[in-house]
């Protein structure tokens, strides 16, 4: 077993083989723990996820199980009990999260797939601050059977690889079915996330749009309200799935993700239902006359650990929640650099196009 | 102070009331997300469209 100087696995095999593919520590993988990087839970499957059968099948070898947040449910792979994920572009830096350990993994090399779960931007977060490329698919293209959920509704399993064509192939084998070459045909530039970006990350995010031709300026609908809509419907399915653990295991839980649960848990009664009418309104204001929406896929470069933002995660929440609040697919790429450290563009599609996103993906690839 | 202390109280009440005992830590933890999850929840509630259900 070679070194892990990033702090990427929580548990790792000495095995041979071709495709090498680490699984974030919430989806179960036959005979390898799964503890979500909690105190909370440890299981030992006798089966694999879904994904993982199909992958196994296509020929990977699965190496080991990947670090995370706290059963996924933070942005940074900083669990309390496993020690952080540490960024291979400055081992000083955050992962980002929860699929930090993937972001990780693959930006190392330690692996040639990394598979993450992306609720509210973990795929896509540590792709970015990482420097690799990350695709949180359409919800519902590939299984979720074996996975830890965070929030039903909102959960999607992913790859995270060099290229945006090894997430391709790992996602139509997860898929099962094929995703073909789809240039996207009319393109937005959500204005108000690259105005909000530190000016260095949207500028270079510019510039690198530029490659995918023209582009029309586009505002979201209740772009404002989007984050805390998407949290009026995660945090009461979290704390539903985590019920029975709240009442048993509250003290055995990281301060954050104890703090959410409970909060999911002790929002009004309506809060849910608001959020599921919420969602709905958004989804009739979405502008659909787009088949590629692009957007600085972090506002900030990957923070040191003593300097991440308070507000970071108020800060990255309107980057990510749109997507997971409907369901889109979103293909991050990396796209240039700032300081030194690894700049991403966030390319969002139609509920089902997936391939439109990652062929963008391999056109911003084949320009670099 | 006062308000939040009696805030506190009622959110322990309320997880007690399904099985659930957090500390006055973790309550104020809460209080953090609920004090900017619910004024925007009250705007929603006033503005969806009558006709748009879950």
């Amino acid at each position: 077993v070679t070194l892990d100087p990033y702090n990427a696995f929580l548990h790792r095999e000495d095995v041979e083989g071709d495709w090498r593919v680490g699984v974030k520590d919430v989806i179960d993988v036959a005979g390898m723990p799964t503890t979500a990087a909690s105190k909370v839970l440890h299981r030992v499957p006798e089966r694999d996820a879904e994904c993982v059968a199909r992958l196994r099948a296509a020929g990977a070898t699965i190496v080991g199980k990947l670090n995370t947040h706290e059963f996924a449910f933070g942005a940074l792979t900083n669990s309390p009990h496993f020690g952080a994920a540490l960024n291979p572009r400055d081992p000083e830096r955050t992962t980002g999260g929860s699929s930090g350990g993937s972001g990780a993994a693959v930006a190392a090399g330690l692996v040639d797939l990394a598979l993450g779960t992306d609720t509210a931007g973990s795929i896509r977060i540590p792709a970015a601050l990482c420097g690799v490329t990350g695709h949180r698919p359409t919800s519902g293209l590939v299984p979720v059977d074996g996975v830890v959920p965070v929030a039903w509704s909102l959960d999607a399993v992913g790859p995270l690889a060099r290229t945006a064509a090894e997430c391709r192939r790992a996602t139509e084998v997860m898929a099962g079915r094929e995703l073909p070459q789809e240039a996207p045909r009319r393109i937005g530039l959500i204005t108000s996330l690259f105005e909000s970006a530190d000016p260095a990350v949207a500028s270079a995010c510019e510039q690198a749009a530029r490659a995918l031709g023209d582009a029309e300026p586009v505002e979201l609908p209740l772009h404002e309200e989007m984050a805390t809509i998407t949290q009026l419907v995660m945090l009461p399915e979290a704390a539903t799935i985590h019920l029975h653990w709240l009442r048993t295991k509250l003290a055995d839980y990281g301060a954050d993700v104890r703090a959410r649960a409970l909060a999911g848990l002790l929002l009004p009664s309506t809060a849910y239902v608001t959020g599921l009418r919420a969602r709905k309104w958004v989804r009739s204001l979405w502008p659909k006359e787009y088949d590629l929406l692009v957007a600085p896929a972090m506002p900030i470069v990957a923070p040191r650990f003593d300097a991440i933002p308070d507000d970071y995660r108020l800060l990255i929440m309107p980057y990510h929640s749109p997507a997971a609040l409907l369901g889109l697919p979103v293909t991050v790429v990396p796209c240039g650099e700032v300081d030194g450290l690894p700049v991403a563009l966030s390319l969002t599609g139609r509920v089902g196009g997936d391939a439109v996103t990652l062929t963008a993906a391999e056109q911003l690839q084949r320009a670099a | 102070m006062g308000t939040e202390s009696s805030l506190v109280s009622a959110l322990r009440e309320q997880a007690r009331q399904q099985g659930v005992e957090p500390t006055d830590e973790d309550l104020e933890g809460v209080l953090g997300f609920l004090s900017r999850i619910l004024p925007v929840l009250a705007e929603l509630e006033a503005r969806i469209p009558e006709e748009i259900q879950p």
